[in-house]
């Protein structure tokens, strides 16, 4: 069975939200509800100094404290790894989001909009009822990797079924397949090079794959 | 509950804003209710005082309830909470909630018999399953602490060994005197449970952030928390003509701390784990640095 | 409200009946364009994606950048101008509420063309000699590719002064731009960084500005492991991508490079240079006579070298010639000096220009120029060598068959680097160390991307001829006496006071644009007044923000009589101005764009062709076509016939003829935006396949663009030098040098000394000056320098670049997520020192002006530097009016002093911070 994960060439990373733009025009997110996002983290002190920028987001764990803690079932994972939320069973507890070591759970209580009180005609045609109150997160635009298999196409290859982040990436950085695959392009790029996952020692499993440096 | 707002660009831990006072309202009802369930079968003087104690536990249980259904975003769903018994602490936290009450309300309706065992008992399993609820929250350090569930358990323990403490001096029929060396005992093995607890956060390490606040009111808790009630109870051993009056002190002393332990660890203390990077990535050419982990203690 | 997703069937959201995806290009900023797609369902704009199927001809794989995520929410942006208005009051500043009050579209036209035939009626020129109709547009010209035909109207009307800039000379390349096609027809400069691998990078943000092209081709570089040094005060975005940081200190990048060269020249051994590129393809072996000009053959006037071969002085031309490089030679030889002049030599000893250049470096120690930059000793000498090690001299690479020297090296250079005082240093020092090692125009190598200057636009190649001298012919605008042009024909008087503007339709805003609005003020001594223009388009640009001393910019808008702003929103500038005309935006309207080849920062493409936009979405309110505008106001002027011809000529950018095909408009009608462009794309399908198709509007409607492949040699500069026998202008700058003389003369001549500071920038071979001196004399001169001890600068942002979409929300919110944006980045250990905490909100003050912001601590700044990103303290334009952010835009001082002889300055000023009291 498939596990569809993503990898992040912190090596190319250049911080220029493109992805985060992206993700909020694909999934229709209020401002400020940025379900893929990249950091800018600094560390050392003048004049050894290093920027380094992060893209994170859900990690689509193998092993989801998130979905472990729902108490509605809302929180699921597919058999290809991906972890959603049906928005009809949430209950709004928060719990997940407590429970997701990655801050990557949002809650919204109250519409907001990018200009004022009033949406936007974009606004307010892909404004989704059922999202309010309850959490929501990037899903790895798994309404994409849903239509692959319909079609018979390649979650990572073909862009009409690739997540939005990494279609929109303009450096190269994000790339998206199958783990299971030894030939997808994501198998390739670990196979290459050495990576980390972020809070692994929590025991999540996480599917972000944070490529630093060659073999 | 207030909009899940991500600071931007926000890279070390910050308090989550998901659970707020009403959340550790639930952990301070469920604790002191549970625990004066428990000990109300010990510390009812009278059957009328055990059925008093009994209501006030369920009282204070289900104002803990109350609490978090005033949080979440869809109450009127409420229900599903009890669809995820398989791995949720929350949904078996909510079922057995349902036999507590139950058993608590015949425990009350009979004054004594089979249901006051089982309510008692049922409501320790429940306050297990709100030390578990915490410990299984992986995003809050202060929380996923395994030892918490001891520290849950036992301020639940001091909470109510005071408060039935405090009651059975106030409600018909005598109490016995030993309730004071029970809260006592109880404070003891909180004390213990806090101590293990911090050390072990100390170890682990925590959102820096979240250790400003542990840290200053750790020393205030031992002190105020435990290290007082301790010595009026010790002291009203010693001078047993004063013993009720100083247990029903140390009782109200006793439950008051636990409440600040969990509101302070629920509603203060919970910074999330933030972002770290194992190591900083090569640009180019170079050397792979050594990573960072901004925001914590180690 | 849920609908079934189009991609995948599901229901999702609301129910969407019709959903498309239309193609579109986004040119916000001079790195694009970017090619992308719209996703329209039931005729709301809702999704921007890339255009995935141009990802095999776009040099960035078909993608676009964040600020393409802007033009949904620019399309609804509730704060737009959607109807033509006209000002109620009279009076006009920036606390003169303007009384915009609707009118139709009827009466704007009126308004406007009455205007223009009143001024055509009394002539298109006013008293001084300037025009009579003035414009400004932001953005690098980009604004070009959004406002459809109107530059045929402007080409039809005749004269126009651009001379009001909105940021030239002080926020671009600008030295870069006018050295750099002198040299190597390098508008501007960019590594050819898919085979580079190793390049230093002096403030060059090409993260933040270098477009997607730019981004996809470094990140593509660092994974296979190109090492990039950045050298810049602060750790920009570029800086964090980069293999080591060198924190040097503000407007001393001269004094590295000069460094570097030291360690290139005088500590390794000659056989580390490309010696053969050095002799054949440079200056280096002219030789020099005693008033610093060539020495030339009596007869025919050509420079000389001194041919080893046959061990006498040779014409640089002489076929056969064995040229040395170095050394003193005794010949008879013919000295051409400014202004005709001439010395005939006998047996004068001569050096060759090399020679000249290693004596004049000698000075410039690596350990000198360490202490200069505020680095740590050994830096300058690790670098040059380092640079040295990658530059495999001697190889080769086969491009489409043909050999050309690899050499994978290259330097970059940013804004600040190569504008103001030290940017010719800069430049020029720059342009030799690639020269030194063969690297000038050569796969791995420093290359230009595209010529302005120079003419034709479209080919860099095409623009190359032979000189006299064997160098490159650059249209200098003229210095010697009788064909100097006294009396400026624009406000800013390029062509009167630099040279090396040249006179290209580009020229004018390459000008020191300054000028135009501080002589509007006050004319300098013996120098012609200023007058303000009747009427002033402005589009796409905001000088009374963008510009320095923005509060003098304000006053000087405030005092032209006419202002016709085509606007978005409200803002600063159009608050001045008399008629609003709203435009349809990014995806509300049609043009039909040039793409391909090489242009800048990094476009490199393989392809060339044309790319549409068009609408996507109804046009909101009464915005209309800037097409159909361009058309009215042409028919209403009574310029139909001279407009439409202008578009036949191919002012909106598409030859409509040629001697195979003819798709002119009948230039006696009418035509709307629709047919305009339809025929604009016939005749660019034609182009592209010699006239085999003929598919017009319908088809790049559907396609979006259509691309043919072009040769890769395009991208370099080398084999059409070779092939000419052309010798890059480089390491002596005798042309220069005869210039800078004879514009002296002109100007003393004519009582003009208060530009005599910049004439000392001609000089052949430029020696070190103070740069950052000439900042810290201005401020003392004005104030007490101690009070003013940090040096303010700024940095680019991909998400604002040139900031037209500060108004954006989606901007707003994901620039907040870079550190630095909105606020005072000031060193961690200084702010502790002065009391700064993070978020605490500090004045920032010049001796002209201050602003205020909140700190941002970071690690990675000089502790005697502030950095503030982005320049937004707008003070109308809705939303970012809001953002309460500084700028150091009103704190930059406009005068003299700070302009260097191209015309430009810095954005650079000399401030100090305090903390300011919580309110």
């Amino acid at each position: 069975m498939a596990r569809y994960i993503m990898t992040v060439d912190l090596r190319r990373c250049i911080g220029c939200q493109t992805c985060t733009a992206a993700c909020r025009h694909a999934n229709a997110t209020p401002p400020g509800v940025q379900w893929r996002k990249v950091l800018d983290i600094e560390s050392g002190e003048f004049p050894d100094v290093r920027r380094s920028f992060v893209p994170v987001g859900c990690m689509h764990c193998a092993n989801p404290p998130c979905m472990h803690v729902c108490p509605s079932t809302a929180t699921y994972q597919r058999a290809d790894g991906l972890v959603g939320i049906d928005y009809d069973l949430c209950i709004g507890c928060g719990y997940c989001a407590v429970a997701c070591p990655y801050q990557a759970r949002y809650i919204v209580h109250k519409r907001e909009f990018a200009y004022g009180e009033r949406p936007t005609e974009q606004e307010e045609a892909r404004f989704d009822p059922k999202r309010m109150s309850a959490a929501n997160k990037c899903t790895f635009c798994s309404d994409r990797v849903d239509y692959a298999k319909e079609h018979g196409l390649t979650p990572g290859v073909d862009p009409e079924v690739t997540p939005a982040c990494v279609n929109s990436c303009i450096a190269g950085v994000l790339a998206f397949g199958d783990r299971e695959d030894p030939n997808s392009n994501v198998s390739q790029l670990l196979a290459e090079n050495q990576f980390f996952r972020m809070h692994e020692e929590l025991g999540t499993d996480p599917g972000m794959y944070y490529i630093f440096d060659s073999k | 509950m207030s909009d899940v707002k991500i600071p931007p660009g926000r890279v070390t831990p910050w308090h989550q804003t998901n659970w707020d006072w009403r959340a550790a309202g639930n952990f301070i009802g469920g604790g002191s209710g549970t625990g004066l369930l428990f000990f109300a079968t010990l510390a009812a003087g009278s059957a009328d005082a055990y059925r008093i104690m009994a209501l006030v536990a369920l009282a204070f249980i289900g104002g803990g309830l109350t609490c978090v259904w005033l949080e979440i975003g869809k109450p009127f769903r409420a229900i599903n909470v009890f669809f995820h018994p398989h791995t949720s602490w929350m949904t078996r936290e909510g079922m057995v909630a349902v036999p507590v009450f139950l058993c608590g309300l015949a425990a009350a309706w009979f004054g004594g018999g089979i249901f006051v065992g089982m309510a008692a008992l049922l409501g320790i399993v429940f306050l297990y399953c709100q030390g578990r609820i915490l410990q299984a929250s992986k995003g809050i350090p202060a929380w996923r602490e395994p030892k918490i569930v001891p520290l849950i358990l036992s301020t639940g323990f001091v909470e109510g060994a005071g408060l039935a403490a405090v009651l059975s001096a106030v409600l018909p029929g005598e109490g016995p005197r030993w309730i004071a060396g029970v809260l006592l005992g109880a404070l003891i093995l909180r004390r213990i449970a806090w101590t293990m607890y911090f050390k072990a956060v100390e170890q682990s390490g925590l959102p820096k952030k979240a250790m400003d606040v542990l840290r200053p009111f750790g020393a205030k808790f031992e002190m105020l928390g435990q290290l007082a009630p301790e010595i009026l109870i010790v002291a009203g051993i010693f001078y047993g003509a004063v013993l009720p009056g100083l247990t029903l002190v140390a009782g109200l002393v006793a439950a008051a701390s636990g409440w600040w332990l969990k509101y302070t660890i629920v509603a203060r203390a919970a910074y999330n784990q933030g972002y770290a990077l194992p190591v900083l990535p090569v640009r180019g050419q170079g050397e792979v640095k050594p990573g960072i982990k901004p925001g914590w203690t180690k | 409200m849920a609908y079934h997703d189009a991609r995948t069937g599901r229901l999702t959201m609301a129910a969407a009946r019709n959903v498309k995806k239309v193609p579109q290009y986004c040119y916000q900023c001079v790195a694009g364009p970017d090619l992308l797609t719209v996703k329209v369902e039931d005729g709301v704009a809702t999704e921007v994606e890339p255009n995935f199927s141009a990802c095999s001809v776009h040099p960035g794989a078909g993608k676009c950048c964040v600020k393409a995520y802007g033009i949904i929410q620019k399309t609804y942006n509730p704060n737009r101008v959607l109807q033509p208005m006209k000002r109620t009051n009279p009076k006009k500043g920036r606390h003169e509420e303007p009384g915009f009050v609707p009118i139709s579209w009827e009466e704007a036209f009126g308004i406007v063309a009455g205007k223009l035939n009143e001024v055509r009626a009394r002539g298109l020129i006013d008293e001084v000699g300037y025009p009579r109709v003035a414009a400004s547009f932001g953005g690098g010209g980009t604004p070009t590719y959004y406002m459809g035909t109107f530059p045929a109207f402007l080409s039809a009307w005749g004269p126009v002064d651009f001379s009001f800039g909105s940021g030239q000379g002080v926020k671009c390349y600008h030295s870069e731009h006018l050295y750099g096609e002198l040299w190597h027809r390098a508008f501007t400069v960019s590594a050819d960084t898919p085979s580079c691998e190793y390049m230093l990078s002096f403030g060059a943000n090409s993260e933040a500005s270098a477009g997607v092209a730019g981004t996809w081709r470094h990140g593509e570089a660092r994974a296979r492991g190109m090492k990039r040094v950045q050298l810049e005060p602060h750790i920009s975005v570029t800086g964090a991508a980069s293999a080591e940081w060198v924190p040097i200190k503000p407007k001393t990048d001269a004094a590295f490079l000069y460094g570097l060269i030291h360690v290139m020249l005088h500590e390794q051994p000659r056989t580390r240079l490309d010696v053969d590129f050095l002799k054949h393809h440079t200056g280096s072996p002219y030789l020099v006579g005693p008033h610093g000009f060539y020495l030339r053959d009596p007869a025919t006037k050509k420079p000389l070298l001194w041919d080893a071969k046959r061990n006498a002085a040779v014409p640089f031309d002489t076929p056969d010639a064995d040229p040395a490089l170095e050394g003193s030679f005794t010949l008879d030889a013919l000295e051409v000096g400014a202004d005709g002049e001439e010395w005939l030599h006998q047996g004068i000893a001569a050096d060759t220009s090399f020679s000249m250049l290693v004596a004049h470096m000698k000075p410039y120690t690596p350990e000198w120029a360490d202490g200069i930059c505020d680095i740590r000793p050994g830096t300058v000498r690790r670098i040059a060598n380092e640079y040295l090690d990658h530059a495999r001299i001697g190889e080769t690479v086969e491009i489409e068959g043909v050999t050309l020297p690899f050499r994978p090296v290259a330097i970059a250079l940013g804004k600040t680097v190569t504008n103001g005082w030290g940017g010719y240093e800069c430049c020029w020092a720059r342009t030799l160390i690639a020269c030194l090692v063969g690297g000038l125009e050569v796969p791995g190598g420093t290359l230009g991307t595209t010529v302005r200057l120079n003419r034709p636009a479209t080919s860099r190649q095409a623009s190359v001829k032979k000189g006299e001298d064997g160098f490159m012919h650059f249209p200098m605008n003229p210095t010697a006496k009788g064909t100097w042009r006294k009396e400026p024909a624009v406000r800013n008087a390029h062509s009167t006071l630099v040279p090396l503007s040249a006179n290209s339709p580009w020229s004018t805003a390459l000008g020191p644009t300054h000028l135009a609005w501080m002589f509007r003020k006050q004319s300098p001594e013996n120098w012609p007044k200023v007058t303000a223009p009747a009427i002033w388009f402005c589009y796409r640009t905001n000088p009374s923000i963008s510009f320095w001393d923005t509060q003098a910019i304000v006053e000087r808008v405030a005092e032209f009589p006419f202002i016709v702003a085509f606007a978005y929103t409200r803002d600063e500038t159009n608050h001045m101005a008399d008629v609003l005309l709203p435009e349809c935006t990014d995806i509300e309207s049609t043009q039909l764009l040039r793409v391909g080849g090489t242009k800048f920062m990094e476009q490199f493409w393989d392809h060339e062709g044309y790319v549409l936009r068009q609408p996507a979405v109804a046009p909101q309110g009464e915005s209309k076509d800037f097409t159909d505008i361009a058309t009215e106001l042409a028919e209403r002027t009574g310029l139909l016939r001279e407009y439409n011809e202008a578009i036949n000529r191919g002012a909106a950018g598409v030859v409509l003829s040629n001697h195979t095909w003819d798709f002119k408009l009948d230039p006696e009608k009418k035509h709307d935006a629709a047919t305009i462009w339809d025929h604009a794309c016939r005749a660019a399908s034609a182009e592209l396949t010699d006239g085999r198709e003929t598919d017009g509007l319908d088809w790049y409607k559907e396609k979006g663009l259509r691309t043919r492949p072009i040769s890769r040699l395009t991208w370099y500069l080398f084999p059409e030098l070779k092939k000419q026998g052309i010798r890059f202008e480089l390491p002596y700058q005798e042309q220069l040098l005869r210039i800078g003389i004879q514009l002296g003369r002109r100007l003393h001549e004519n009582g003009i000394e208060w530009w005599n500071t910049q004439l000392t920038e001609y000089q052949a071979l430029p020696p070190i000056k103070d740069f950052p001196g000439v900042w810290e004399k201005d401020t003392a001169a004005h104030g007490t320098l101690g009070d003013f001890p940090f040096w303010l600068i700024t940095s680019r942002s991909m998400q604002y670049a040139w900031g037209s979409n500060v108004g954006i929300q989606l901007m707003d919110e994901v620039g907040s997520n870079l550190r630095g944006h909105g606020g005072v980045v000031i060193n961690t250990q200084r702010a502790h020192e002065l009391g700064i905490a993070e978020g605490d909100m500090v004045e920032v003050t010049s001796y002209l002006k201050s602003t205020r912001g909140p700190a941002i601590l970071r690690q990675g700044i000089r502790p005697d530097t502030l950095l503030m990103i982005g320049q937004f303290d707008h003070w109308v334009t809705p939303y970012a009016k809001d953002m309460k952010a500084p700028s150091m835009n009103g704190l930059v001082p406009m005068n003299i002093a700070l302009t260097d002889a191209t015309g430009s300055a810095a954005d650079l000023v000399r401030v100090g911070v305090k903390k300011l009291e919580a309110a």
